[in-house]
């Protein structure tokens, strides 16, 4: 929204629940099944009889789909309706990669319904075991041999048992994928693709060892350390998956390994980083947000800059420690203090169920940092959250 | 910072005598466009396309060196001339509070109380499911401006001064990252 105000378009919010002003600002918001994309797509297009739409954007795997299929019936700037659910669906996705030839791990579709016990004796060690439709690490676990290998799937059958995780993931709330776990030092890639062509915007580290068994995020820093020639194979490899999966227009965010036999592609989404993540991110002299370019974009207006500012930027997710309900959080003025860092957002609020990963999926927090280096803003971070203290009961 | 009652202030003049506006508006770089204090909260609304993480520190030093200080921090709000524009409007925005915002945002748990008006710019603060709402901004943004903009277009603008971290059951979780 903030985006919107900055370059003075009219914005319409649309979600899946009413907002309980909507009859009051008929043209500001609106409400729209995301489970039924083509059904959202014909309500925004009764809509758009009323109210003109000149762009559309989604903030997340699922409404990028909803985006799509609304780009496609308005003919507007956008990804094909494929590709967007090729890009929120691992398994459609990996088929996509795999027969591009693009570099991914092995990777097998299982249904819950299947025994366990005689797929743990058939598969190869170690593997990850991933739900087919969730996001941010959810349910994702590694496991090294048949008993890890069973105790990771009554987890994610729990997590898949959820109504509301069952809803989120749809046709595909009873199937999983076993994949090869990928050894290796990991990146984000941060991308714009106009008209086919993938613009890196930001290619973040990740320092923190994601070796599992569960996959949460910690800290993303940009510019990367990776050497040049390394960044460029990276480029290409999420280039290949691009055209791979059909991803025509929009922003793109690709989690990628490296090892000695080079990049490896790991999850693929047609959709910008977390919007708090975003902060992290300014371009051009007016240190214009990632929002803003999206947005530039999807309405076919002139981009200033896709040229990422000069100083290094890291955000730290915080992870979650232990599960309960979070009574205080304490050192948060201590954290701010921090040299470099800029800000520190609690986002979890007092009394709040904090559940860790895998069966949990929201960071209590975040923290930001800017520096001159990559080193020195990952140095900033971890002191600030060494500053900080959880109060769970 | 401000007993019993909120200031706000819109240009450098208005912040002359408040030693906490004549910092916070001469922080180079941030152009405030609004700032409003009302107790301990302070809300600052800028032009300038810099963006939060990089001023925001100095907005805290500004706070911090003028609470060091000895004087009060904001002076009492002189009687301006358009005070009775402001009581008006109060009374009409009040008027669609009570009448239509409040008995919308209650079926989702919330409301919302309006502080004051001041220079034609409505100051409100959200609570029980709106506090620390995921969608907090737009029911602000995408509702109450438009509904204001459409009965009261005297409204010059709306500013949130809601603690949102402190949101104890918020209707909609923030977003996960």
């Amino acid at each position: 929204m903030e985006a919107a105000r900055q370059i003075g378009v009219e914005l319409t919010v649309a979600s899946e629940q009413a907002s309980t002003l909507e009859a009051a600002n008929p043209a500001g918001l609106l409400t729209l099944d995301f489970e039924q994309p083509d059904r959202a797509a014909d309500a925004a297009r009764v809509f758009a009889t009323q109210y003109p739409i000149a762009g559309v954007v989604g903030v997340d795997d699922r409404t990028a789909v909803v985006a799509a299929a609304i780009a496609t019936k308005l003919r507007l700037r956008g990804n094909p309706v494929h590709a967007a659910i090729a890009a929120s669906d691992k398994h459609l996705q990996r088929e996509q990669l795999a027969k591009a030839a693009v570099p991914i791990p092995r990777f097998m579709l299982h249904s819950l319904e299947e025994d366990p016990a005689a797929i743990a004796k058939s598969i190869k060690y170690p593997c990850v075991l991933k739900p087919v439709r969730l996001s941010a690490s959810r349910g994702v676990i590694r496991a090294d041999n048949p008993p890890s290998f069973l105790a990771a799937h009554s987890r994610l059958r729990a997590i898949l048992a959820d109504p509301e995780t069952a809803a989120a993931c749809g046709d595909r709330a009873r199937h999983y994928l076993i994949e090869e776990f990928i050894p290796g030092y990991e990146v984000a890639l941060e991308g714009l693709v106009v008209d086919r062509r993938l613009h890196v915007l930001a290619l973040f580290d990740k320092p923190d060892p994601l070796d599992g068994p569960f996959f949460e995020e910690t800290i993303y820093v940009t510019p990367s350390t990776v050497p040049g020639g390394l960044q460029a194979a990276i480029k290409d490899c999420a280039d290949r998956a691009v055209r791979a999966v059909g991803i025509t227009d929009g922003p793109l965010h690709a989690e990628l390994r490296y090892n000695e036999n080079g990049p490896w592609l790991i999850e693929l989404a047609a959709r910008p980083i977390g919007g708090r993540c975003s902060a992290v991110l300014r371009f051009g002299d007016n240190a214009i947000s990632l929002e803003e370019i999206i947005l530039r974009h999807a309405l076919g207006m002139a981009i200033p800059s896709l040229q990422r500012e000069r100083l290094a930027a890291g955000v730290m997710m915080i992870p979650i420690l232990g599960a309960g309900r979070l009574q205080e959080v304490r050192g948060v003025a201590e954290a701010k203090r921090v040299p470099l860092v800029e800000d520190v957002q609690i986002t979890a609020h007092p009394g709040e169920r904090l559940i860790p990963f895998p069966e949990g999926s929201r960071y209590p927090g975040f923290i930001f940092a800017r520096g001159e280096t990559s080193a020195a803003v990952e140095t900033a971070l971890r002191e600030a959250h060494s500053r900080l203290t959880f109060v769970i009961a | 910072m401000l007993t019993g009652g909120v200031r706000r202030f819109s240009e450098v003049d208005d912040a002359k005598g408040s030693p906490l506006a004549e910092a916070i508006f001469a922080i180079p770089g941030l152009a405030v466009s609004e700032l409003i204090v009302s107790g301990n909260i302070v809300t600052v609304v800028k032009r300038s396309a810099v963006p939060w993480q990089a001023v925001g520190k100095a907005v805290g030093s500004a706070i911090r060196t003028t609470l060091a200080s000895d004087a009060p921090a904001v002076a009492a709000s002189p009687k301006p001339a358009s005070a009775v524009s402001d009581d008006a409007l109060y009374e009409q925005v009040a008027r669609v509070f009570d009448e239509q915002v409040n008995p919308m945002v209650a079926r989702h748990g919330g409301h919302v109380e309006l502080i004051d008006v001041q220079d034609a710019v409505v100051m409100l603060r959200m609570g029980g499911g709106c506090q620390g709402c995921g969608m907090a901004d737009v029911t602000l943004r995408q509702g109450i401006e438009g509904m204001l903009a459409q009965l009261v277009p005297a409204v010059r603008g709306i500013v949130d001064i809601t603690d949102h971290t402190s949101g104890a059951n918020p209707y909609f979780q923030a977003a996960k990252k």
